[in-house]
């Protein structure tokens, strides 16, 4: 039925059924090659190739996952449900793995997460990889200083730069978006820094950083969708929770009592660490230019929050 | 000696008896840990506190990444596409046995899995109408977080079981699917619309 044009055109009848392809008599659901979409370059009579009971090949990794993903995303919905998702079959070789291979390629997953947003590849990689061209310019600035104050002068000139931030994008370790991070440093975050309280405020210690990292998380994700960034909650969660790592380490130096003095320039290190890596996350998210400042702010009063919260203890 | 009929809640009928003591032994604990925490150890509300939410968590991976894949055959996970940051969610189950690939799926495990799968919500639901109760409300974020993630693994598995229901699986427990089709409704569909 949809392979000829049917109806109207009584008065255009000729030999050919294709002549007038493009008139406007032709079906609505004959496949115009100019319009089509990959929805609709599926044969539409014989629909074995789309439907749910054809088994999808794939393994089932996050590696995997998202290129079959893209050449699923139109075989799902066809069921009608309360929660809008995607449905497949599962190749049986990888739902039937081993508990041994599970646990290792998420443990893998949370190694590799650590390093990718803990390593301030926005300072470190600016200054080693772009320091020919971005830097160029910044060096011209500080050119009349000398030479040791330069570099630092570097960075610093670099810091409100929007185009550097947002030039970083959203690694493939970084989509795949885990709560482990944020769950096990806001723990021991919690615990740490509840060490040192009083006996009779310890709970409230505990349950109120517990309850404020996640309230503070909440309300940067909210602020960074807000401003326009493309980043999906979870995985803003995770990364914001896998840059309290910093934090975590000067929560456990309060923890061991070690004296103020030290305590100034370490946790001075420590809280920028924190903010480069949770900075660099906006380059992924694709916020709006010159609303950096505007999104780098709240994460700036978190991490400081967080890290007074340590040196006081 | 007479057959025991297949479907009856005994571990050794198990096609992986491993995998199901270990799953309800997770699930009893971080119960168990809250309950006994509450009524004994009231004072290290921290302990309690961060040893529960590890059993909790621990709960959650295992029953989502090992116990509902091996005893049901059944995963679910959720994809961010990179360019808009959306993410969707993806229900996966194993073919059927009438597909090509597939193979049954033990009855015990599935009266176990899906018992189980339902009653921690409940339970913990229970839990949450005594602390408020007893006005502790310290404890009632405990019993909250652990509520979340027992009502999110109930529904995601419920509805990877629904889509494998209507490609023809029997009966999949004591409870069908039709409940979840009656408790998810629009609230769920908007938390899940991320």
């Amino acid at each position: 039925m949809a392979m000829m044009p049917s109806g109207g055109g009584g008065s255009n009848q000729t030999a050919n059924p294709y002549e007038h392809y493009d008139a406007p008599m032709v079906e609505d659901d004959l496949i115009d090659p100019d319009d089509a979409t990959l929805d609709d370059l599926d044969d539409p009579i014989n629909n074995q190739s789309t439907s749910d009971r054809a088994p999808l090949t794939g393994n089932i990794s996050s590696s995997q996952a998202q290129q079959n993903s893209r050449a699923a995303n139109n075989t799902g919905n066809y069921l009608t449900s309360a929660i809008p998702g995607e449905d497949r079959r599962a190749p049986l070789n990888t739902i039937d793995e081993s508990v041994w291979d599970t646990l290792r390629r998420d443990m893998l997953a949370v190694w590799e997460k650590m390093r990718q947003v803990l390593y301030p590849k926005y300072l470190l990689g600016g200054m080693m990889s772009r320091g020919g061209g971005m830097g160029g310019a910044e060096r011209a600035e500080g050119n009349s200083l000398a030479g040791g104050v330069e570099t630092i002068r570097g960075i610093v000139g670099r810091w409100p730069d929007a185009d550097t931030v947002l030039q970083g994008g959203m690694s493939k370790g970084l989509r795949d978006w885990d709560l482990w991070g944020p769950l096990l440093f806001c723990l021991l975050l919690s615990f740490l820094l509840s060490l040192n309280a009083r006996d009779d405020q310890r709970s409230l210690v505990f349950s109120g950083v517990f309850a404020m990292i996640w309230i503070a998380e909440a309300i940067v994700t909210l602020q960074i969708k807000l401003l326009g960034g493309n980043i999906s909650f979870f995985q803003s969660i995770c990364i914001i929770g896998y840059t309290l790592f910093p934090l975590v380490i000067a929560a456990l130096l309060s923890a061991l009592h070690v004296p103020t003095i030290v305590r100034i320039p370490v946790y001075s290190v420590l809280g920028l660490w924190s903010l480069a890596a949770g900075v660099s996350i906006l380059g992924g998210s694709g916020v709006v230019k010159n609303r950096v400042a505007l999104a780098v702010y709240p994460l700036f009063v978190f991490y400081i929050g967080l890290d007074c919260l340590c040196f006081i203890s | 000696m007479d057959n025991p009929t297949p479907g009856t809640l005994n571990w050794r009928l198990s096609a992986h008896p491993i995998t199901l003591v270990t799953f309800l032994a997770f699930r009893a604990a971080s119960l168990l840990i809250y309950l006994l925490g509450g009524l004994i150890f009231t004072t290290n509300f921290v302990l309690i506190f961060i040893i529960t939410i590890l059993l909790l968590a621990a709960d959650f991976y295992y029953l989502k990444n090992i116990a509902g894949r091996r005893l049901v055959g059944l995963r679910w996970w959720n994809e961010v596409n990179p360019q808009t940051g959306d993410s969707h969610w993806v229900f996966e189950s194993a073919p059927q046995p009438n597909e090509p690939g597939g193979k049954l799926v033990n009855a015990t495990d599935k009266r176990f899995f899906w018992l189980a799968l339902y009653c921690q919500p409940a339970l913990w639901a229970a839990l949450a109408i005594v602390a408020l109760a007893r006005l502790r409300f310290i404890w009632l974020t405990l019993v909250a977080i652990a509520l979340v993630l027992t009502v999110t693994n109930t529904l995601a598995f419920s509805r990877c079981d629904r889509f494998s229901q209507a490609s023809g699986l029997m009966g999949s427990g004591l409870y069908s699917a039709s409940l979840a089709r009656n408790v998810g409704g629009a609230l769920v569909s908007r938390l899940f619309n991320r």
